[in-house]
């Protein structure tokens, strides 16, 4: 037997393996990027530093939403090291069956995935991952954990930065932030996993102005993913900036004053600066505390009691609870009939009841009465002359040509559609157009008869009181209105460009005066529907409100602003189930009024009474 | 004196250049990746390549003591030096452990492994041992003894336990199947017990070697299939069968084929032999398929841990595969021309990415500064190296002498295939240093020992008459 070719075989084998071994090693290092990719990934880590959120101040300079420091409690399994469960469960305040639970609970929490090789389910969970073991710990509760820790190898604490509201009001125009979605991190990749994003309201439009800019720095890290020194002296790291403040036009303190009145009721208030179309106060109630929905923990104890509370705490009522308007939708009908010429000041009708029910005062001759009695039969007839000018001859073109008319007016005051502005959620109410009815009803069937509800703010009409305060804030300012907003300043910059763009409504100024006038003797004449709105040093204009509710007690409506000669604040309040409007609406209406031009109130009688009323409100949850 | 001088003239010299080449480098490598700015210095003990340079000269000056001694002895005493070696072996398992294995001998960081010696030992009585027989002397005792010579020491560092060096010692059997040893009267004793089988010598026997490796290969795929259920329709019969019932149902089936080519090719009198041989290896290879998937079951934790993420039936880049990958990351990154010296930023000893970079795992650092650049020249002075060996065996008169070359060659070509294979995913990671590389004074020491030896008996070569 030949051994030496047996020589051939091992040398054969040998140049094999090294063959196997170069083709290999040229494919890893020369051709295949990943093994590249991933000792980058190792190597040179990315940390992304996330800015507190930029804070906002109310127009005064008070500051409303601000930044807590939170705690959260590490674990990283393979760095504990002989946990003495008892001491540690003693320490953090649980049973040592709790801290076992919570652990599976980490790891379960993972979730697993699918190991394609194995076949099997293999969960994400890592040993040598942080994982948060306590989340969202006051400094208070850390204090008294941190110095013990150094007895629980695997055990750190990290701050995080969450939401405070220290006037514990305005939860329905700040908003609240909530993690990000998986859609909302693949869509703007300035967002990780577990971040926050601001999920309603003011948090939510200036998001993009609040977030701030996020620092990035490169560091070296071991095995074990701590850094051990910055990647090239920090030559590329960018330093995180804090979002500059918001100043918003809001008054916190009337904001919460106007959410103490309206407790244990529901309804709305919308206080709006006429000169500026800065909201000064939006109280949607019940309201609850922002800081409830402040961090994981807290929005998942308290969202789902909010979402079933019967009350509706979470509706946004002043944005869109749609309702008709009623009486002051007679104070537009007014100014568009002045307009449009087909009456003046002075024009009056008798109160003719059979054409629409009124309640009992003497006829009304001029406009100003009008309004100050409220009386339904003048607007019929009003309005009337409005759709149905005789231009056309058949009387239904000449209802649609008139109703064409009006729907333009009406539009010139911002109703019918939602503002552009940073007030998020505003649903548009309906101002129905002649292409409406013709859908409605069909081309040319229908006249005024059809449609003289709307006559009164009844009918097809629905505004949200937003709206109807911006109806306020346009006859305190004859004509005009700036679109109404929260913001009034981003840092140094000013607001949006469109806050700034005054309004022109389709009205000369000089029709204003009979509706003002009117107004103010709804307050401050006897006979008149607002007298409970009335204020001894302020004169105060206003219109009462009552509407209709199928579903039960109607809704009790007011609106007024004030000063009359130079208005500062105009104002809608709702109560929802609370009847006519000059006795609930009223007085909650010039308390704000009072508190916000003087700072105090001083009929303290008054106050008590609208802090102590319950109206159609649930308590027993 | 005149007798000191001609064994200057007759070292090898390229073999020698080789390894001062090979020593170099792993001295650059070790000294970037462990590098410490406030210690620039080698000649300081108190960093790794202060002491990587200390035992480098250690072992050149064994070496010289080597030189400085007849190489007759290892022949004369193979067999003391192989049984000092196996009193080592068996103190080391009663001495305390250190990283799970009962392997150092010694005290405090001053330690030797026996292991690394038993490989010097080993090498040295299976080579006086089997240079002592010829092919036809073959019996079973002599098939026995060889192969306890061999046993004997990997059963000790199996309980250590030392997969690492475990897997070292079957580089061997390639030794043995160079040198012609049989399995055959092992084997004829089983296959002539058949009634009117008489055979003097199978083929099965005298490449028993190949055909073993050739079953480990199929113990590995047995492995893959463990953890598969495989679902078989057969006319109509669902089936569903355990991975290794599905390996021995495979051979069955390759069984069956081999079978009817037979009877439809071969003659009568072929027919009859052909039948007992794949009877045998069909009954063989079931037995290894059923006993490897039972023996998978009763290793430890660890080395299940890393068989399996060897064979790839996990993948965890964090967990248990963790150091495999992080040291592909580093390898992989060097590109094709590296990043350069000490830029090894992936694998240096500091960013701590690539566990023990220094030792195991120095091939890391080096193919990342290096890149594929580097690797070649690598591969091209461990090839000259491995091929001066075989050259110097083949020019041997004595067979102990050639005997014992092939063992260094296998030794060290084991050593680089795991070792480099253990960075690129083609090995499992069972910890065995690169020769002349990594850092570490005892294998340093050893593989320095084993090659002044070959060195010497090759200077001596033409002292022996036989």
């Amino acid at each position: 037997m030949n051994l030496d070719a047996r020589r051939n075989v091992i040398l054969v084998f040998i140049f094999l393996v090294i063959g196997i071994y170069l083709f290999k090693l040229f494919y890893m290092q020369v051709i295949d990027e990943t093994w590249a990719l991933r000792a980058q990934e190792i190597a040179e880590k990315r940390k992304e530093i996330f800015p507190p959120r930029g804070v906002i101040f109310d127009r005064n300079g008070k500051k409303i939403v601000t930044n807590q420091t939170y705690y959260n409690l590490m674990m990283v399994e393979d760095s504990i090291q002989n946990l003495d469960t008892a001491a540690f469960a003693k320490l953090i305040g649980w049973s040592t069956e709790e801290v076992r639970n919570r652990f599976k609970e980490i790891v379960e929490g993972e979730g697993t995935y699918f190991n394609k090789i194995s076949g099997k389910r293999t969960p994400n969970y890592q040993t040598i991952r942080a994982y948060p073991f306590l989340k969202e710990l006051t400094l208070e509760e850390m204090s008294k954990i941190a110095p013990h820790l150094a007895n629980f190898k695997g055990f750190y604490e990290v701050a995080t930065s969450a939401r405070n509201y220290p006037y514990k009001s305005a939860a329905n125009i700040l908003g609240y932030l909530s993690e990000v979605y998986r859609e909302e991190i693949e869509k703007d990749r300035f967002y990780k996993p577990g971040n926050t994003i601001g999920r309603s309201g003011i948090e939510r439009f200036y998001e993009k102005e609040l977030r701030g800019v996020k620092g990035i720095k490169y560091i070296v890290t071991s095995a074990l993913n701590n850094a051990i020194e910055s990647y090239a002296d920090g030559k590329y790291d960018t330093i995180a900036r804090q979002a500059p403040p918001l100043k918003m036009g809001m008054d916190v303190e009337l904001q919460t004053y106007g959410e103490q009145l309206m407790q244990k009721k529901k309804g709305c208030i919308v206080a709006i600066d006429p000169a500026t179309g800065e909201i000064l106060s939006m109280v949607s109630a019940p309201s609850y505390d922002p800081n409830l929905l402040v961090g994981k923990r807290n929005i998942s104890a308290n969202y789902p009691k909010l979402a079933r509370d019967p009350n509706l705490p979470l509706f946004p009522r002043p944005l869109q609870a749609e309702y008709p308007p009623g009486s002051i939708f007679k104070l537009v009908q007014s100014l568009i009939a002045m307009q449009e010429g087909v009456i003046t000041a002075n024009t009056g009708f008798p109160c003719d009841k059979s054409l629409v029910g009124c309640h009992n005062h003497p006829s009304a001759r001029n406009i100003a009465e009008a309004i100050q009695y409220s009386c339904n039969p003048y607007y019929y007839m009003a309005v009337r002359r409005i759709i149905q000018q005789g231009v056309k001859k058949n009387n239904f073109a000449d209802a649609a040509y008139g109703l064409g008319k009006w729907y333009k007016y009406i539009r010139s005051f911002g109703l019918g559609g939602i503002f552009d502005t940073d007030v998020t959620g505003q649903r548009p109410g309906l101002i129905p157009s002649p292409a409406f009815y013709d859908k409605w009803y069909g081309h040319h069937t229908w006249a005024f008869s059809t449609i003289r509800s709307i006559s009164i703010g009844q009918g097809e009409v629905k505004l949200t009181p937003l709206q109807m305060a911006n109806i306020v804030a346009i006859i305190a300012n004859k004509g005009w209105y700036y679109t109404p907003h929260f913001v009034r300043s981003i840092g140094k910059d000013g607001a949006l460009p469109q806050f700034e763009k005054k309004r022109w409504t389709m009205i000369n100024y000089r029709h204003f005066d009979p509706v003002i006038e009117g107004m103010r003797r709804v307050v401050n004449e006897e006979g008149g529907t607002g007298q409970m709105a009335r204020l001894s040093d302020i004169t105060v204009c206003g219109k009462t409100g009552t509407v209709q509710n199928p579903h039960g007690e109607d809704h009790s409506v007011f609106f007024a602003f004030a000063p009359m000669n130079k208005p500062k604040i105009a104002i809608a309040v709702f109560v929802e189930n609370a009847g006519w409007g000059g006795t609930w609406a009223a007085p909650i209406a010039s308390l704000i009024i009072e508190k916000y031009l003087k700072g105090k109130v001083s009929d303290l009688d008054k106050e008590k009474r609208i802090l102590e009323a319950q109206i159609a409100y649930q308590t027993n949850n | 004196m005149r007798k000191q001088e001609s064994l200057t003239e007759y070292l090898d010299w390229p073999l020698f250049g080789a390894l001062i080449a090979m020593i170099l480098m792993g001295l650059a490598t070790v000294y970037s990746v462990a590098f410490n700015e406030a210690v620039p210095s080698i000649f300081n003990f108190s960093e790794k390549y202060g002491r990587q340079l200390f035992w480098i000269l250690f072992s050149l000056f064994l070496g010289l003591l080597v030189f400085l001694i007849d190489s007759d002895i290892y022949r004369k005493f193979a067999i003391p030096i192989y049984l000092a070696t196996l009193v080592l072996l068996v103190v080391v398992l009663f001495m305390p452990a250190v990283h799970g294995a009962h392997a150092w001998l010694g005290v405090g960081s001053f330690g030797v492994q026996p292991a690394e010696f038993a490989k010097i030992s080993t090498s040295l009585l299976l080579a006086k041992y089997i240079s002592g027989l010829t092919v036809k002397q073959q019996t079973t005792g002599t098939v026995l003894t060889a192969s306890s010579i061999l046993l004997i020491p990997m059963v000790l560092i199996l309980l250590q336990p030392d997969a690492g060096t475990f897997v070292v010692f079957t580089s061997f059997l390639f030794v043995m199947y160079r040198e012609g040893l049989t399995f055959d009267p092992i084997l004829l004793k089983f296959v002539n017990a058949i009634p009117g089988v008489r055979y003097k010598e199978t083929w099965v026997g005298s490449h028993f070697i190949p055909i073993l490796f050739g079953l480990v290969f199929l113990s590995i795929i047995t492995l893959l299939l463990d953890s598969v259920v495989l679902n078989l329709n057969l006319f109509g019969f669902a089936l569903e069968l355990s991975g290794s019932t599905g390996v021995i149902f495979g051979l069955l089936l390759i069984y069956l084929i081999s079978w009817l080519v037979m009877q439809r090719f071969s003659t009568r009198r072929e027919r009859t032999r052909m039948m007992v041989v794949l009877t045998l290896g069909l009954l063989i290879s079931s037995a290894i398929s059923l006993g490897v998937d039972k023996g998978f079951g009763m290793l430890r934790a660890h080395q299940k841990d890393r068989i399996e993420l060897f064979l790839g039936l996990r993948e965890d880049p964090n967990g248990d595969d963790y150091n495999r990958n992080r040291a592909m990351a580093a390898v992989g990154s060097g590109g094709l021309l590296g990043k350069g010296y000490r830029e090894a930023s992936v694998s240096s000893v500091r960013s701590n990415h690539v566990p023990e970079s220094e030792t195991d795992f120095i091939f890391c650092p080096y193919a990342e500064e290096w890149g594929f650049v580097g690797v070649l020249v690598l591969f091209a002075l461990y090839l000259f190296m491995l091929f001066r060996i075989i050259v110097i065996a083949e020019r041997q008169r004595a067979a102990f002498n050639r005997i014992y070359a092939y063992c260094v060659a296998m030794i060290l070509f084991y050593h680089f295939a795991i070792n480099i294979g253990m960075n690129i995913g083609f090995a499992p990671v069972i910890g065995i240093p690169l020769p002349f590389f990594s850092y570490g004074g005892s294998s340093m020491m050893s593989f320095s020992v084993m090659l002044f030896i070959l060195l010497k008996l090759d200077a001596q070569r033409k002292d022996v008459l036989r």
